[in-house]
């Protein structure tokens, strides 16, 4: 037995539950930690630890939701092997087992399997009946002390919204109070049909009844999924997500940006040496500067996501999106990983787990790299900025700019449907396939906090992981442009060389070696295009911001068709080495992922060579 | 009238019957935990455009089944008074 460095020796509480039983929320109330907490069944999709804040040397593992220990699907095995092999265990001391109070029918069978596997494996078992916040504003009850008898294991009134019942949990795990025998003189080997007929009397014993607790529910649905008013909802919930991303973004960008160059002013000129100074200047708050200013938007979006999936509104956009998804080989499951990928490809192609049909989940790992990622948007907001004029049309009512967003996005959707459907009618795999079933949860209000940590986390983590890698080029690529002859021409350093040397490549796209530079760096991640560039030019002019660069950019003499192309080429090229890497792992597959990184790399370099070879016969 | 669950409209309301064969083995399984026993009660709350899955309530909980799942679960139409 390990020891925690305190005086109590360490033990390990399993959390389990099913999808949507309010588990993850009461984890992070336990734990004090904020990890991802979403209302949309199987969404917590890797197996999360943290200590018992109450309880000294005491670690609180929570495991995906799962329905049944006979798992069905991808998520649902992880779980359940995980779990069985923890309850081998000899640290694990407790089991706690969430249901959802307010209904009870789809939580006992599962329930019922957990206390007769921990009963197998001798560790007690506590069930937390949650959202018993929810239950008392409708002014109904549950006899936990009869439940509990005919569960034959302690059972708990708790809210995890509320925090209430929760000191007693604390207790229970402490050994305050005494635990019922569980399961003596009991068969351990009740067989799963048996579990199903109890479980199932139970419900109807001690079930709410009546049409209370889901009255609001119906209502709501009755709205958001009615034919018509339930399509004009999803698409002006859709419209608001793009909205809060370019319209409500903006005011925090320009901050960023203000604060970046305010400091750069600041300190660069209390720069002595003149390489350093350049360095300073060109490289870190160039290249690295212009990669923070998207932070705010990438915050604002997983913000706006958040409260969908929180609000139980995700489930809904699932369903009304199946049918049109299922003509593209996908299922409506698709559409959350498939959103997802408009923030980052990475915690969408996680999410992507939660779809139970193997082959639908592979056709949505081939649709997710070619959603407009977050990283996309720094290249998208240059090169149309750059290019697109900044007037209306249509007497104001249209932003060419605006418009040109909302192609660019599309476009990527509509390319990565257009790879499942070909894939999906033309590809004799061996994965197996499963139907649709989902459970819609009810709407709730979300809870703002986690929310906005999961934000923060969320913006820290694209910061942090991907600024490494943006650090590591920019400066590779500043020291390739400064050197040998100290900045003072770029077109003899040793990035003008390489530059020249790829130059052939970008020909056919009308780039010359500068963009052709700055798309070998992007294939790291896409965003360090946008930083490259700004070094390169910065190197030249030593200003670098977005509006200076967009200047670069427009006084290079790029043509119109040229613009155009980069945007389809970022647009298609899987241009992620995280990507790659978290696909290879999710999938299984090395070969998977380097055959998407090789085949979406010739589909872009073939589509913006189209392009800008068709703009060319008008220009 | 013996029909399936995919065939009932909005506000329909039916007992399960049973499940055909041709329904995988798991699925039945787990329709039977998320609550769709033969003889449980289950109403059709949305009935979508288009072939979109159908919204089902079984006792507190709604679900979401397309038509590749509902088709195989065999019904009794209840009338509206039972």
């Amino acid at each position: 037995m390990s020891w925690s460095g305190c005086s109590r020796p360490m033990s390990k509480v399993l959390l389990i539950g099913s999808p949507n039983s309010g588990k993850s929320l009461l984890f992070n109330r336990l734990t004090g930690l904020h990890h991802k907490v979403a209302n949309f069944p199987g969404i917590t999709v890797d197996v999360s630890t943290g200590h018992l804040h109450d309880l000294p040397g005491t670690e609180l593992i929570d495991f995906p939701g799962t329905y049944s220990l006979q798992a069905i699907s991808a998520d649902e095995r992880v779980a359940v092997e995980h779990f069985e092999r923890s309850l081998d265990d000899a640290e694990v001391s407790h089991v706690l087992c969430v249901v959802d109070a307010t209904r009870l029918e789809k939580s006992l069978y599962f329930t019922l399997q957990v206390i007769r596997e921990c009963a197998r494996h001798g560790k007690p078992v506590t069930v937390l009946a949650n959202m018993m916040d929810v239950l008392d504003s409708h002014k109904l009850t549950l006899d936990a002390g009869a439940l509990a008898e005919a569960l034959q294991a302690p059972v708990l009134p708790v809210s995890g919204r509320s925090g209430k019942g929760l000191n007693a949990v604390v207790g229970a795990l402490r050994g305050d109070q005494a635990l019922p025998a569980t399961w003596a003189g009991q068969s351990l080997d009740v067989p799963d049909e048996q579990l199903r007929l109890t479980a199932h009397q139970l419900a109807q014993r001690f079930g709410t009844r009546g049409d209370v607790l889901i009255r609001n529910q119906t209502r709501l649905d009755g709205i958001f999924l009615h034919s018509w008013a339930g399509g004009f909802a999803f698409f002006f919930i859709m419209y608001l997500l793009f909205q809060s991303i370019f319209t409500w973004a903006a005011p925090l960008m320009d901050a960023v940006e203000w604060l970046i160059g305010t400091v750069a002013n600041w300190l660069v000129p209390m720069i002595g040496n003149q390489t350093v100074k350049d360095f300073t200047a060109d490289a870190l708050f160039g290249g690295i500067g212009a990669f923070l200013v998207f932070v705010p938007q990438i915050f604002i979006l997983t913000f706006v996501i958040g409260l969908l999936e929180d609000s139980g509104y995700m489930a809904r956009a699932a369903l009304i999106c199946h049918r049109p998804l299922r003509l593209f080989g996908l299922t409506g499951k698709s559409f959350i990983p498939m959103l997802s990928g408009v923030a980052c490809a990475i915690p969408a192609i996680y999410a992507a787990r939660a779809i139970d049909s193997p082959r639908k989940r592979l056709l949505t790992y081939m649709a997710i790299p070619l959603m407009p990622c977050s990283a996309r948007l720094p290249v998208y907001t240059l090169l149309i900025a750059a290019f697109i004029p900044a007037t209306t049309g249509l007497g104001g009512l249209v932003g060419w700019q605006g418009l040109a967003m909302f192609t660019i996005y599309f476009f990527g959707m509509f390319c990565g449907l257009l790879v499942t459907a070909l894939v999906s009618r033309t590809s004799k795999d061996h994965y197996s396939d499963l139907p649709f079933v989902l459970e819609l949860p009810p709407y709730r209000v979300p809870s703002l906090v986690p929310l906005l940590r999961n934000c923060w986390n969320r913006a820290k983590h694209f910061v942090t992981k991907a600024g490494k890698i943006i650090f590591a080029v920019t400066v590779g690529v500043w020291v390739l442009g400064y050197f040998p002859n100290f900045g003072s021409d770029l077109g003899t350093s040793w990035l003008g060389y390489l530059g020249h040397l790829i130059e052939p490549l970008f020909a056919p796209l009308g780039l010359d070696w500068r963009y052709g530079v700055a798309i070998l760096s992007s294939f790291l991640a896409r965003e360090v295009f946008v930083g490259t560039l700004g070094t390169i030019f910065g190197i030249e002019s030593a200003d670098e911001q977005m509006s200076p660069l967009v200047q670069h950019i427009q006084d290079s003499d790029m043509a119109l068709g040229s613009g155009i192309a980069l945007l389809v080429f970022f647009a298609i090229a899987l241009q992620c080495i995280s990507t790659l890497a978290i696909l290879a792992r999710e999938s299984g597959s090395a070969s998977l992922a380097v055959k998407m990184f090789a085949g979406y790399f010739l589909f872009a370099y073939a589509a913006a060579m189209a392009v800008y070879q068709f703009t060319s016969l008008f220009t | 009238m013996d029909i399936n669950l995919w065939s009932l409209r909005t506000g329909d309301r039916c007992e399960i019957l049973g499940y055909d064969n041709a329904l995988d083995e798991k699925y039945r399984v787990r329709l039977m935990e998320f609550g769709f026993h033969p003889g449980e009660s289950v109403s059709c709350l949305q009935s979508l455009a288009f072939g979109a899955p159908k919204v089902y309530r079984v006792s507190n909980t709604v679900f979401s089944l397309d038509d590749e799942v509902a088709s195989h679960v065999l019904v009794r139409v209840l009338p509206s008074h039972e």
